[in-house]
């Protein structure tokens, strides 16, 4: 494929702050980090499409920083340049970039590899480099990043079906592996879309027991193919009560917590030090239920939070759907529909993820 | 000595009258049933714990079924054991805790963690199988299955060994579970019973200890405590400074203010650090809201957790008797026990105490 010497930046924006129009995304031109010796530039043929972009996007997580905005942090494409410092990498390489663009590098979590969990953090997009720079997104024709944040693809594996996992995929993967997924272990998938959809995939890839838990019947078959030993129907108001200190680890997607869906509910179907990580980012006004102190007590369990993985754990993630033929479920739009699949996301309707191809420059 | 047979009684409450929480008469007990695995102890301390002044006047949402005795902090000396105990003999210094009773065959019974059986027994307060109530140690004397007499080592005094059977294992445990030791760092929020003795397990362990205290009076104590560093939590902005410098924080609030927000705390941790909130606050009182956001940034967890188990008993009170860890303790006749649970109920304890058992004399 004759890939670019020089890529035009450019991408679908949100230009208006007028909240009707949240998702009405322009073509503008992007101004990319300034290129630097650890550097490497990705030419983006896909880019999935996140929660995190509408929470973004419709102001949920608070007021943006600046507009023009292009979101979007599962991306993947061709790298057609690296700066001199660069060993990883050389032109031509199928890669990815998620949720984060930068960190400190000298931080107690930088040093254990923790990137993820640097204080001063860079994310993709609505934020900005020291130098002012502000980042953009992969609603978008290319991409510059420090290697620190590139993943290499490994071969078996496409870049249509790496994209998503580059945000969605490594956001559960991480808490699975942190807490100890694998053989003999039960994993609790809450909410079966991009995210929960994953879990399923990864935990039983994993060599775990898969608990999917849904709301309604609509995704059981789905969920079954999937992998998921076991799915459980979370309109039941008693679903929780045969499950009772079950379950090793709960992968949390709930995206709105509802104050009359107490915690309590699925933290007792936790054993022994068990894990509920809630991997869903509400909006800013949605607190976690009331938890009362006796809810992890009983079972002296623990409620968790995580934030996207590190380079290390991206890159297991990748190795293991290569070698495990991880296929996520896709529905795959232009990159111009953008609108279509920012709002699918708000109303549910993705089957299980979208993703985008760039189209506004043939890479091909 | 001689041991003879016990004539269980003890200092109760007999109405559920919230008024009369504290009022205490001599009561008889009326014992479980003695079986192949049980051990009867002569009590000769009992610590006094916020779980019975939290169960006395119906703080934790259900009323003492009465007469009660309560006591969870409980040693003595053997008396009597079943004929399928082999780990005990008449005349042991042992003690008893929070737990008297689990089924044994559970998932984490089988793993050891009886203090996690779905159908544990609490020493007082609680039904055996059979309809009799478990009552507690501000008596003469208890039984208990032998899974829940832990015996106490040499060089470990009966009367420090008391308070650590509840308040020292609720802290121990979760810092031997969250992987306390050298080259961690501990907070302790709030220095009473609870509190004091994270500081001193958490420094037996090799940890460096922040102290978290609300009253500069307690500040040189906690010095000599052992804790590496002092903070008052006072200051608004106490917290800054810390931001993710801390593995492990033992929590022992007992009430939860609106208006200090688990972030605060949380925001001090370290990646994958873990916030155990060991105290057991009032029913009607539940944890300051908390926001994924205040989990995300630091992958940090919010725990609980349950008394110890028998193996973490026993490891610890080695721990105590190896390194000298001594308990800040006052002690008072059992027949003060109604000044003692009012000193509780008032934050007046320095740092526990302990009831001297007077109805009978076992000396």
């Amino acid at each position: 494929m004759p890939i670019p010497r020089e890529i035009e930046f450019k991408g679908y924006a949100l230009t208006s702050t007028d909240p009707a129009k949240w998702s009405d995304l322009h073509v503008v031109p992007i101004k990319p980090k300034n290129f630097g010796p650890n550097d490497v530039e990705v030419a983006i043929t896909h880019c999935g499409v996140c929660g995190s972009d509408i929470h973004t996007l419709t102001g949920g997580w608070g007021t943006l920083s600046k507009l023009p905005l292009v979101v979007g942090h599962e991306i993947a494409g061709k790298v057609t340049r690296v700066g001199e410092a660069v060993e990883e990498f050389k032109v031509g390489d199928n890669v990815g970039v998620g949720a984060q663009i930068g960190s400190c590098g000298e931080c107690r979590a930088c040093k254990n590899g923790d990137e993820n969990y640097c204080p001063k953090m860079i994310h993709t997009y609505n934020d900005f480099y020291p130098d002012g720079v502000e980042t953009q997104g992969g609603y978008a024709t290319g991409i510059r990043a420090h290697e620190q944040f590139v993943f290499k693809i490994p071969d078996g594996l496409s870049r249509r079906d790496a994209a998503s996992m580059m945000c969605a995929g490594v956001t559960v993967f991480s808490p699975l592996k942190v807490n100890g997924c694998g053989p003999g272990k039960n994993v609790g998938v809450i909410g079966i879309g991009g995210l929960g959809h994953y879990a399923i995939l990864f935990a039983k890839a994993m060599g775990a027991t898969v608990y999917a838990f849904t709301r309604g019947t609509g995704k059981a078959e789905d969920s079954r193919r999937m992998g998921a030993d076991y799915v459980i129907n979370t309109e039941d108001p008693d679903f929780y009560k045969p499950l009772q200190g079950e379950l090793d680890i709960i992968i949390s997607t709930i995206d709105y917590f509802s104050p009359d869906r107490p915690l309590k509910m699925y933290l007792s179907m936790l054993f022994v030090h068990g894990k509920f990580v809630t991997c869903g980012l509400p909006d800013a006004d949605n607190t976690l239920p009331p938890i009362h102190a006796f809810d992890v007590t009983m079972n002296g369990c623990y409620i968790g939070g995580t934030h996207m993985g590190s380079k290390r754990e991206a890159e297991e993630m990748l190795k293991l759907a290569a070698e495990k033929g991880i296929k996520p479920w896709v529905e795959e739009l232009p990159m111009s529909k953008a609108k279509d699949a920012v709002e699918g996301i708000k109303n549910g309707k993705a089957r299980y993820r979208y993703v985008l191809k760039q189209d506004l420059v043939d890479y091909e | 000595m001689s041991t003879p047979e016990i004539e269980f009684k003890g200092y109760g409450i007999t109405t559920t009258d919230p008024a009369k929480w504290s009022e205490f008469e001599v009561v008889p007990i009326k014992p479980k049933h003695f079986g192949p695995r049980d051990v009867d102890v002569a009590i000769k301390y009992c610590g006094v714990c916020g779980s019975d002044v939290h169960t006395l006047t119906g703080g934790w949402g259900s009323t003492p079924n009465v007469p009660l005795v309560v006591g969870h902090e409980i040693v003595g000396n053997v008396t009597r054991v079943g004929d399928a105990v082999t780990e005990f003999k008449p005349g042991d210094r042992v003690g008893v805790g929070a737990q008297i009773g689990s089924c044994g065959e559970c998932r984490a019974c089988k793993a050891g963690d009886e203090n996690y059986c779905p159908k544990m027994i609490h020493t007082y307060n609680n039904f055996y199988p059979d309809g009799v109530l478990s009552q507690g140690g501000f008596s003469t004397g208890i039984r208990a299955h032998e899974q829940f007499v832990f015996k106490i080592p040499d060089g470990l005094e009966l009367r420090d060994a008391a308070t650590m059977t509840c308040a020292g294992l609720t802290v121990f445990s979760p810092l031997k579970v969250n992987g306390c030791g050298p080259g961690k760092t501990v907070g302790v929020i709030g220095i009473g019973g609870l509190g004091h003795y994270a500081i001193l397990f958490a420094k037996a362990m090799g940890a460096t200890v922040y102290a978290f205290s609300h009253s500069a009076s307690k500040e040189a104590d906690i010095q000599k405590m052992g804790a590496d560093f002092v903070v008052s939590t006072h200051d608004p902005d106490y917290y800054q400074p810390l931001q993710g410098t801390i593995d492990i924080i033992i929590s022992t609030i007992d009430h939860y203010s609106p208006d200090r927000p688990l972030k605060s705390y949380l925001s001090m941790l370290a990646t994958h650090g873990r916030f155990i909130t060991c105290g057991l606050p009032d029913a009607d009182n539940p944890l300051p809201p908390v926001h994924p956001f205040d989990l995300t940034y630091n992958g940090c967890y919010i725990g609980g957790t349950h008394m110890g188990s028998k193996r973490e008993a026993v490891e610890m009170l080695q721990l105590a008797a190896d390194k000298g860890v001594k308990p800040w303790v006052q002690e008072l006749p059992m027949s003060q026990a109604k000044q003692a649970i009012e000193g509780v109920k008032t934050g007046k304890a320095r740092y526990r105490y302990v009831l001297k058992q007077d109805l009978v004399s076992y000396d």
